[in-house]
């Protein structure tokens, strides 16, 4: 073979390679992640970003999603949201425009969910969120799904179970942060300890990436109620106060709805965590907790140094779900993924589960999951009790 | 009585750090007549070395937990010296003076400190033991030994950086320069040196504030930016540049928070600050004690 035709054997072997790569880099499916990977939540983002890629990595090792006739691996790709709607806003945009995301796996914070949602629903990109807040939910926004329990699954069971515990519980302050979830938080809270009998002495407010907390401890001390509900507050922002409180000498009952990170929480308050009550913590190390969510941990704990909870694990659950809905659509069309997505089976990280919140939200776009109550024992989260909705009794039962 | 007394306590422990933090601010700007946004950098490079030197000197080292702090702070000051040098050298000292140039020159070198802190950190917040466990009642009023010992550090550094400033040919070198440079030079005096020590001054106060903090507050790679909002409304209300400005202005937003986050709540006196500023940069734009140019 002479010098010429080599060097076209070897440019034509090249150029298959390249258009191989081409064809191969175009049956992958970016799912993107809009998390803070920054500041005081930065441990929800960390948790969601390797929870996802567990679950990438094992819908992959399992072979892809195949859909019609073609087989997609997925890839993550994570963008720090910072907690903002700025933040939010831009993540959408680098997603959508320069990455061409059509599946969005996670996030956090309703302010950025809310001001992706003016990109994604009007794109047509499927978003999953953990955003708290009522006003990302409902028939005008079909492609948003949440991947977590919110409080209008969470509160009454939880605040319920609470009061059972403590039956003279008579005097509460509640204390959120000054942002879309907590404002969409406050009001749910409050009606809901009223409903229970307990008198809500006041309800403040602080702005995040707030530094010191002296002043928001004074006050609750001076007014020494029973219980103190730290609503959407980051686990950090929470450790703070209690560590104030301690010094200050308040000890009465300490209640986390968004309380999710029990390390980030006694890294900060030490002893002074001991016995709070967490809406959206679970223990995946308990013997409640499926054989996926037992390994998951267990790695969970070697990678980050911390276990997962309700927050970080859902992206693995968003994924798991997107899996099902492209295999029964049978199309990456996120459309036609969206439509299916409210009436696919699938199977969770906490065992089958589906959508449901229809009577609630006027669309059926709440993920079904069980809702468990935890509480700091030994600087652990102790699993106390779990319920089932009612939406996902009736699946299991089906 | 008791109530006053806490919140005359928690202005104190609050103000302390504030005070700190906006001395070095104010003072580079006085010197070098630029605003430094990464100045919170400093701050946050000095909590992580503290929160990463802590475990490696007690647990690998066998060191007791206050020698472990003692050596953190030291090499925590020392690497932020190192890093104050090092971009006053490749950045800021070709900027003295221009405004433009140094906000776009700092906004920058926040960016890629903010990125690098987080790649060498990552994002979860870090903590460090307290070093002096304990709490400490002075007249109905209950505070942390930690806070009581923050609160002294920051007076003594702080006092020794007014009599530098008062008492020495350095202070005297810095406030001629700050007043005059023109004529500060015609004097005779290095401006570019002069420059050089005002800014590393500043760095090291940031320093200070980060390894005083680092035991009380979680860590996290952007700690240092969410005080460096109240720093600059601390140095617009007391006077851009004025050392003493910096003490009452930091003092002053201290009391705004503790006594407004009390009888209304912690939004509102947020809220309050920057009404204040407002009306400040409205009513009297040299702050306080700053100089009308």
């Amino acid at each position: 073979m002479d010098t010429v035709n080599s060097v076209r054997l070897l440019g034509a072997a090249a150029l298959s390679l390249l258009l191989a790569q081409g064809a191969q880099a175009q049956e992958t499916l970016k799912l993107g992640l809009s998390v803070p990977l920054s500041g005081a939540a930065a441990t929800w983002g960390l948790g969601m970003e390797w929870a996802a890629e567990q679950a990438v990595e094992r819908v992959n090792a399992e072979g892809g999603v195949t859909a019609n006739g073609k087989t997609y691996m997925f890839d993550v790709v994570a963008y720090d949201n910072k907690y903002s709607a700025t933040e939010g806003a831009r993540n959408a945009q680098t997603m959508l425009n320069r990455d061409g995301v059509k599946f969005i796996a996670g996030a956090i914070g309703t302010a950025p969910v809310r001001a992706m949602q003016a990109l994604t629903e009007r794109n047509g990109v499927i978003l999953f969120s953990t955003a708290w807040g009522k006003s990302v939910k409902g028939p005008e926004y079909p492609y948003t799904f949440t991947q977590m329990n919110t409080p209008f699954e969470i509160l009454e069971p939880f605040y319920t179970f609470i009061k059972k515990q403590h039956p003279d519980l008579a005097t509460a302050v509640l204390i959120s942060p000054n942002d879309a979830t907590g404002q969409e938080l406050e009001p749910v809270a409050v009606e809901t300890w009223k409903g229970l009998g307990v008198e809500m002495l006041a309800s403040d407010w602080y702005e995040r990436g707030t530094t010191e907390f002296q002043p928001i401890a004074t006050k609750i001390a001076s007014l020494n109620p029973d219980l103190v509900d730290f609503s959407a507050a980051p686990p950090t922002d929470v450790g703070s106060i209690l560590k104030e409180l301690d010094v200050l000498g308040w000890d009465g009952v300490k209640v986390m709805s968004a309380g999710t990170s029990v390390d980030a929480l006694t890294a900060v308050a030490g002893e002074a965590a001991e016995g709070a009550y967490l809406g959206a913590s679970a223990d995946f190390d308990s013997e409640t907790a499926t054989d996926v969510q037992r390994e998951l941990n267990a790695n969970a704990r070697k990678a980050l140094g911390e276990p997962l909870n309700g927050i970080t694990i859902s992206s693995y659950d968003a994924i798991m779900a997107l899996r099902a809905a492209i295999l029964a659509a049978d199309s990456v069309d996120p459309t036609k993924v969206k439509d299916v997505l409210p009436s696919v089976r699938f199977e969770s990280s906490y065992g089958p589960s589906g959508f449901g919140g229809e009577a609630v939200y006027g669309y059926p776009q709440q993920m079904l999951i069980p809702v468990i109550v935890t509480q700091v024992e030994n600087g652990k989260a102790v699993e106390l009790t779990r319920n089932n909705p009612a939406e996902l009794e009736a699946l299991l039962n089906d | 009585m008791e109530l006053f007394v806490q919140l005359l306590a928690n202005t104190l422990q609050i103000g302390s750090v504030y005070v700190l933090f906006a001395l070095g601010l104010t003072l580079i700007f006085g010197v070098m007549k630029i605003i430094n946004f990464a100045h919170g950098a400093f701050y946050t490079a000095a909590a992580l070395i503290v929160t990463s030197v802590v475990p490696f000197a007690t647990a690998t080292l066998g060191l007791p937990l206050w020698a472990g702090y003692l050596l953190a702070a030291i090499a925590a000051i020392a690497v932020v010296l190192c890093l104050g040098a090092l971009v006053y050298s490749l950045g800021f000292q070709y900027v003295l003076k221009d405004l433009n140039g140094s906000f776009i020159l700092s906004i920058g070198l926040l960016l890629v400190l903010n990125g690098a802190y987080l790649a060498i950190y990552g994002g979860a917040p870090r903590s460090v033991p307290q070093i002096l466990p304990g709490t400490i009642s002075i007249f109905g009023a209950t505070l942390t030994a930690q806070r009581l010992a923050l609160v002294i550090v920051a007076a003594i550094v702080t006092g020794g950086l007014y009599l530098l400033i008062e008492r020495t040919r350095l202070g005297l070198a810095l406030r001629a320069v700050a007043q005059d440079q023109e004529a500060a030079m015609l004097q005779g005096m290095p401006y570019r040196r002069v420059a050089l020590y005002g800014f590393m001054i500043g760095a090291g106060l940031a320093a200070c504030a980060g390894v005083l903090m680092a035991p009380i507050n979680a860590v996290t790679p952007v700690s240092g930016d969410e005080f460096l909002i109240k720093a600059f409304i601390i140095i617009i209300i007391g006077g851009l540049g004025s050392v003493a400005g910096a003490i009452v202005g930091g003092l002053f937003i201290a009391v705004v928070e503790s006594v407004g986050g009390y009888f209304f709540d912690p939004s509102t006196a947020t809220l309050a600050m920057f009404i204040l500023v407002i009306v400040f940069l409205l009513v009297r734009p040299q702050g306080i004690l700053g100089n009308a140019e």
